[in-house]
């Protein structure tokens, strides 16, 4: 393994790495989501009629593991790929 | 002999009536709640290893009619649209609506048909704990379920007037189904979806014509 191809899969993992917490930042679903559930504060005349905490919806994607994180990662991964071979072969080719 | 049989019958309904469980309230007699409000809501509920899904439908339609006195005599029934049943992934809110699950455009609506009020547990004079049985119908197939559901009552004042007008009645229920009952098949999001759905209402009616 030459120098460049380290720094391939050095960069591969770092990108890999920043998805991951860019996916665990935007709160680690598994899958996209269009929105959010949002808990509404229970109001007083609700409590006296014995009600539990609504939920409201609000439109907010939310990046998940499936499929945008996997996609990412392997699209990073398939050029990784491709690089540490194309580079692997001009090493041999210098070589002969 | 016929005053035997009259002082019998009067005994026999002083009898059942003093087992009549209801509301302690101002109000009397027969009420009609409707339960038509965009502030109502159902909640679905499936949890697996992969993910929990929260279904939120606010389109609930409904008329529930009771004997204050008498909680037993409770009638009426509870609908919601598929269509407007939410996920919170348009993709799959798409999914749900779609033939291979809830088959939106063929069977549109989701209703809970009242047959019986039993097990009667007075929590307070305007509180009620019951289990109500009823037809559930979901993918035009109707099971009998049981829901354990707690009725509040609250006489008309300045505090309803926030929701509607008249006297309101709180209805917050919960009960299981399991999909495979309902001939809902489990197989175009696989393991994503639990058999077993928890189903939650939250409903606030008023009496108010």
């Amino acid at each position: 393994m030459n120098s460049k191809q380290k720094y391939i899969i050095l960069l591969a993992l770092i990108l890999i790495a920043v998805v991951l917490v860019w996916w665990l930042a935007s709160g680690g679903e598994i899958l996209s989501k269009d929105g959010i559930w949002v808990e509404q504060e229970i109001s007083e005349l609700d409590k006296a009629l014995g009600l539990e905490p609504q939920k409201v919806y609000q439109e907010k994607f939310i990046l998940g593991l499936l499929p945008h994180t996997a996609v990412i990662s392997g699209v990073i991964v398939a050029i990784s790929a491709i690089l540490f071979f194309i580079f692997k072969s001009k090493k041999t080719k210098e070589k002969k | 002999m016929n005053t035997i049989i009259k002082t019998f019958i009067l005994l026999l309904a002083a009898v059942s009536m003093s087992f009549a469980q209801g509301f302690k309230v101002k109000a009397t007699g027969e009420q009609t709640f409707n339960f038509e409000d965009k502030r109502n809501q159902v909640k679905f509920f499936s949890t697996t290893p992969l993910e929990d899904i929260t279904g939120i439908s606010n389109d609930v339609k409904g008329k529930v009619t009771l004997n204050v006195a008498d909680i037993k005599s409770m009638k009426g029934s509870i609908t919601i649209s598929v269509a407007s049943i939410k996920t919170a992934i348009d993709l799959r809110d798409e999914h749900l609506r779609s033939e291979n699950w809830l088959n939106a455009d063929k069977y549109p609506e989701i209703t809970f048909s009242i047959k019986k009020v039993g097990d009667v547990k007075v929590a307070a004079d305007n509180k009620l704990d019951v289990k109500v049985t009823g037809d559930f119908t979901v993918h035009g197939v109707t099971k009998e379920t049981v829901a354990d559901v707690t009725l509040t009552y609250l006489d008309a004042s300045e505090q309803t007037k926030q929701f509607a007008p008249g006297d309101l009645l709180g209805v917050q229920a919960k009960f299981n189904i399991a999909l495979s009952d309902f001939e809902v098949e489990n197989m175009v999001v696989g393991q994503k979806v639990a058999d077993e759905i928890e189903i939650t209402a939250t409903l606030r009616g008023s009496n108010a014509k």
